[in-house]
C-alpha cells in the first residue's frame, strides 16, 4: 500500500491558506514503525528466539544443580561410609579383646584383692 | 494421469500413511508408549533405611557393640579380565575374604559374573578401585559389625543375609532397628541422574532406625562370660547361663549363655541351639529355688513364718504318691521349723505349707491350690510372658482345677519347682519382687536410645504390681540369708555385706517320665550392703544331657564367682565403708 499523508489543520492552514479551512478537520499522521530495516515480524522471531534460549538456559541449568546435587549426595554417601568406617574401627580398638590383648595389658601384672577402707 | 497428478498422488499417499501411523501409534496406543517412555525416563530407587546401631553401658557411658559398616563384593567378567593381572591384585587385597578359586573362575570365560570375593572392606576395595583392572568391579553393601565378637551373642542375635534380624535383640526389636526405607522418583537423563524437572517426581525420605541402649553393661557382661566360661570348664557342664537384675528397676545387667558365638560369623554355627538365649526362650524347671514363692505364698496367708514347725519324716505321700526329701539325714526327723526346711531344701516342708494354704494339715485342697496359683501365676507371673523385649518362651503353671490326673500331686511338686515350666527371667523378675519390697518391675533390656549422639533415657521404671507386702519381703530376706549361710556355706560372704540366696536341683523329663542320671542345677540369690536394699539379684544354671548337676555342688560356686564380679563392678560397698 502507497504511503498515505494525512496534514494537521494547522499545517493546512499554514500551507494551504485561508481557502482551505474548515471545522473539525482533525487528522492524525500515522507512518509505520520499523526499527532500521527490520520488521516487527523479526523482532518477535528474535525475541521468541531469545526467550527460547532463556528457557533452554534455564533448564540446562537446572541439570546442572541436579548433577552437582547428585555429586553431592555421592560425597555424603561416601563421607557417611567413611565416618562409619571410623566408627568401627573406634569400636575395634576400644572393645574389651583388644584392650585385653593390647601390648600394654600384656605388661601389666595381675591386680591383687582390694578392701574398702572405713570412712 | 500427468506426472503432477501422479507426484500430488503419491505424496498424498505418503502422508495419508504417515497420518495413519501417527494416529495408531499416538491415540490407539497411546498408553502402552506412555508407560514405556515413563519406565525409559524414570529413576525409581529405594532410599534405603540405615538400620540402628545397637549400644551398651560403659559405667553411665552408652558404648557401641553393634554397628554398620560398608563393605563391598568384588566381581569379575571371566571374559574381559586377565587372569594374572586379576589373581595378582584382587588376591593380594582382599586376603581371606576370597570366596572362590582363581582356576575355577577363569575355567569358563563365557560366564560374565563371577563373585570373587565378599565383605571386603574400604581400604581393599580402594586399592582393587585403583587398580583400574578390566572386567573387575566392585558392589557395594552394608554389614553388621560386632566388635566385641561374641559378647552377648545370645542376647544381641544378628541379621541375616537378608537384613532381617534373627533372635535377640536384632530379632525382637527388628521393627525398631530397621528403620523405613524411603522412595526417589523422578524423571533421569541418559546417565541416570535423577532430574528435578517433571511434576511427577517423588522422594519420600528414609526412616533410620533407633539406635538401641541396652541395660547391660559392657564391662559386667564380660566378667560374667569369662567366669561361665572358667567355671563351664572347672565344673565340667557344658551349659552355664546366668542373669544379673538391678532388683529396684528391673534392668538386666548381664544376660550370658555358655557357649556363646560370633554374630558375625553366624553361619559357621553348627548346633542352632548356640542362638537360643536359655534365659528368656527355654522353659525348665527351676526345682526348689521355688521355694522361696511357696515360702512367701505362706506367710502372705498367715499360715507360716519361718519358725513354723512341721513334722518331717523324710517322705510324704500325696494321694499316694511319695514325694521325697533329698536331705534324708536323721537329724532332720521329727519336728523341724520352715527354715530348716528351706536351709535343707526339705520338700516334705514345702508340700506342708501347701496343706496349710488349703486350711488342712494332712489334705491338699482346692483352696491350696488356688492359693499357690494366685501366688505363683497371677502375682509372680510364673508361666506368663514378662514384657521384656526379648523373645520370651510362655512356659506352663497347670490351673488349679484342671482336669488332669494326679493334680495335687502336680501342685505338691510345684511348691519345690517341679511340674511346672519356667524360664530364668521369669523366675529371676519374680525372685527380685520377692526381695525388693514385694514391687514387680517388668525386666528390660533396653535404657533408652541415642539421638544425634545423645543417650536418650527411657522413662523411669515403676512397678507393675505388688507381689508381697513388705513385712514378707523383709522376712523372706531374712529366710534366704539364712539359708545361704547355713550347713556348708559359712564364709562365703565377706563382712559389711548381705546375701541371701536359694538352690534348686531339678530332676530331668524323658519320654515323659523324670530319669534319675540327669538333674539341672540352679542358684538365685540377691545381695548389697548389709542393712540397705538388695542391689542385685543373680540367677545361675548349670546342666549337660546325661549329667548331674547339683544346686549346691555346681551352681552355688558360680553364683559366688558371679556375685564377687557383681559387687566389683557395681561398686557395692560394704556397710561402714
Amino acid at each position: 500500500m502507497a504511503p498515505q499523508t494525512f496534514t494537521t489543520r494547522r499545517g493546512t492552514r499554514a500551507t494551504a491558506g485561508a481557502a482551505s479551512w474548515s471545522r473539525n478537520h482533525n487528522t492524525v499522521r500515522h507512518t509505520p514503525k520499523t526499527l532500521g530495516s527490520l520488521s516487527n515480524a523479526m523482532i518477535v522471531g528474535v525475541l521468541v528466539l531469545i526467550v527460547g534460549l532463556i528457557y533452554v538456559a534455564q533448564g540446562t541449568q537446572a541439570t546442572n544443580y541436579d548433577y552437582e546435587l547428585s555429586e553431592i549426595e555421592d560425597e555424603i554417601a561416601e563421607l557417611t561410609a567413611k565416618k562409619e568406617d571410623l566408627a568401627v574401627e573406634k569400636a575395634r580398638l576400644t572393645s574389651i579383646a583388644a584392650a585385653e590383648n593390647s601390648t600394654v595389658a600384656a605388661q601389666m601384672e595381675d591386680g591383687q584383692v582390694a578392701g574398702y577402707v572405713a570412712e | 494421469m500427468t506426472r503432477n497428478k501422479v507426484l500430488k498422488f503419491g505424496v498424498l499417499t505418503v502422508m495419508a500413511v504417515i497420518v495413519g501411523r501417527l494416529f495408531f501409534i499416538q491415540i490407539l496406543q497411546h498408553e502402552m508408549w506412555t508407560e514405556k517412555a515413563a519406565a525409559q525416563q524414570t529413576l525409581t530407587n529405594t532410599l534405603p533405611a540405615e538400620r540402628g546401631e545397637i549400644y551398651m553401658m560403659d559405667g553411665s557411658e552408652p558404648t557401641a557393640v553393634v554397628l554398620n559398616a560398608t563393605v563391598y563384593t568384588v566381581i569379575v567378567d571371566p571374559m574381559l579380565a586377565d587372569q594374572e593381572a586379576v589373581a595378582e591384585v584382587v588376591g593380594k587385597a582382599v586376603g581371606d575374604k576370597l570366596v572362590a578359586e582363581w582356576d575355577e573362575v577363569f575355567a569358563n570365560r563365557n560366564l560374565r559374573y563371577y563373585v570373587v570375593a565378599r565383605g571386603v572392606e574400604r581400604a581393599a576395595a580402594e586399592q582393587i578401585a585403583e587398580a583400574e583392572l578390566t572386567g573387575v568391579w566392585l558392589q557395594s553393601d552394608t554389614e553388621r559389625v560386632y566388635p566385641e565378637g561374641t559378647l552377648a551373642s545370645t542376647v544381641l542375635g544378628f541379621v541375616n543375609a537378608e537384613g532381617e534380624g534373627q533372635y535377640g535383640v536384632e530379632g525382637a526389636l527388628d521393627g525398631r532397628l530397621a528403620g523405613t526405607d524411603g522412595l526417589l522418583k523422578t524423571v533421569k537423563d541418559v546417565n541416570n541422574i535423577a532430574l528435578s524437572i517433571g511434576d511427577e517426581n517423588v522422594r519420600i525420605p528414609a526412616e533410620d532406625g533407633e539406635n538401641v541402649v541396652l541395660t547391660l553393661d559392657k564391662n559386667l557382661q564380660h566378667r560374667v562370660e569369662q567366669i561361665l566360661a572358667s567355671e563351664s570348664e572347672r565344673l565340667g557342664f557344658a551349659n552355664l547361663s546366668a542373669v544379673v537384675l538391678d532388683p529396684n528397676t528391673g534392668e538386666v545387667l548381664a544376660m550370658a549363655d555358655y557357649p556363646g558365638y560370633n554374630p558375625a560369623n553366624y553361619g559357621q554355627v553348627t548346633d542352632i541351639s548356640a542362638y537360643i538365649n536359655h534365659v528368656v526362650e527355654d522353659p525348665y524347671e527351676p526345682a526348689s529355688v521355688c521355694k522361696t514363692f511357696t515360702f512367701a505364698t505362706g506367710m502372705e496367708y498367715g499360715v507360716m513364718d519361718a519358725n513354723t514347725t512341721f513334722n518331717n519324716e523324710a517322705v510324704t505321700y500325696v494321694d499316694d504318691w511319695p514325694i521325697w526329701n533329698a536331705e534324708r539325714g536323721a537329724f532332720l526327723l521329727g519336728q523341724q521349723t520352715i527354715q530348716t526346711a528351706f536351709n535343707y531344701s526339705l520338700n516334705t516342708g514345702s508340700t506342708q505349707v501347701l496343706r496349710w494354704l488349703g486350711g488342712s494339715e494332712t489334705e491338699i485342697t482346692a483352696q491350696g491350690r488356688e492359693r499357690l496359683y494366685e501366688y505363683y501365676h497371677n502375682r509372680f507371673g510364673l508361666g506368663e510372658y514378662t514384657g521384656i523385649e526379648l523373645y520370651e518362651a510362655l512356659g506352663s503353671v497347670t490351673e488349679p482345677n484342671a482336669e488332669i490326673y494326679g493334680i495335687n500331686s502336680t501342685y505338691a511338686n510345684m511348691t519345690f519347682g517341679q511340674n511346672m515350666q519356667v524360664t530364668m527371667i521369669q523366675v529371676a523378675a519374680a525372685f527380685a519382687s520377692v526381695v525388693n519390697g514385694g514391687h514387680y518391675y517388668t525386666p528390660t533390656v533396653v535404657a533408652g536410645t541415642m539421638e544425634d549422639g545423645e543417650f536418650v533415657e527411657a522413662a523411669a521404671r515403676e512397678p507393675v504390681r505388688e507381689t508381697v507386702s513388705e513385712e514378707t519381703s523383709a522376712k523372706m530376706r531374712e529366710m534366704l540369708y539364712n539359708t545361704r549361710k547355713a550347713w556348708r556355706n559359712t564364709g562365703l560372704d565377706a563382712a559389711g555385706y548381705y546375701v541371701g540366696g536359694k538352690t534348686g536341683t531339678a530332676q530331668v523329663i524323658r519320654d515323659g517320665a523324670y530319669v534319675l542320671d540327669e538333674t539341672g542345677a540352679t542358684y538365685i540369690g540377691f545381695g548389697g550392703t548389709d542393712g540397705e536394699m538388695p542391689e542385685y539379684v543373680i540367677m545361675v544354671r548349670v546342666w549337660e544331657d546325661g549329667k548331674v548337676a547339683g544346686g549346691q555342688e555346681h551352681a552355688l560356686p558360680v553364683f559366688n564367682a558371679l556375685k564377687t564380679a557383681v559387687q566389683d563392678e557395681l561398686k557395692v560397698r560394704p556397710a561402714g565403708m
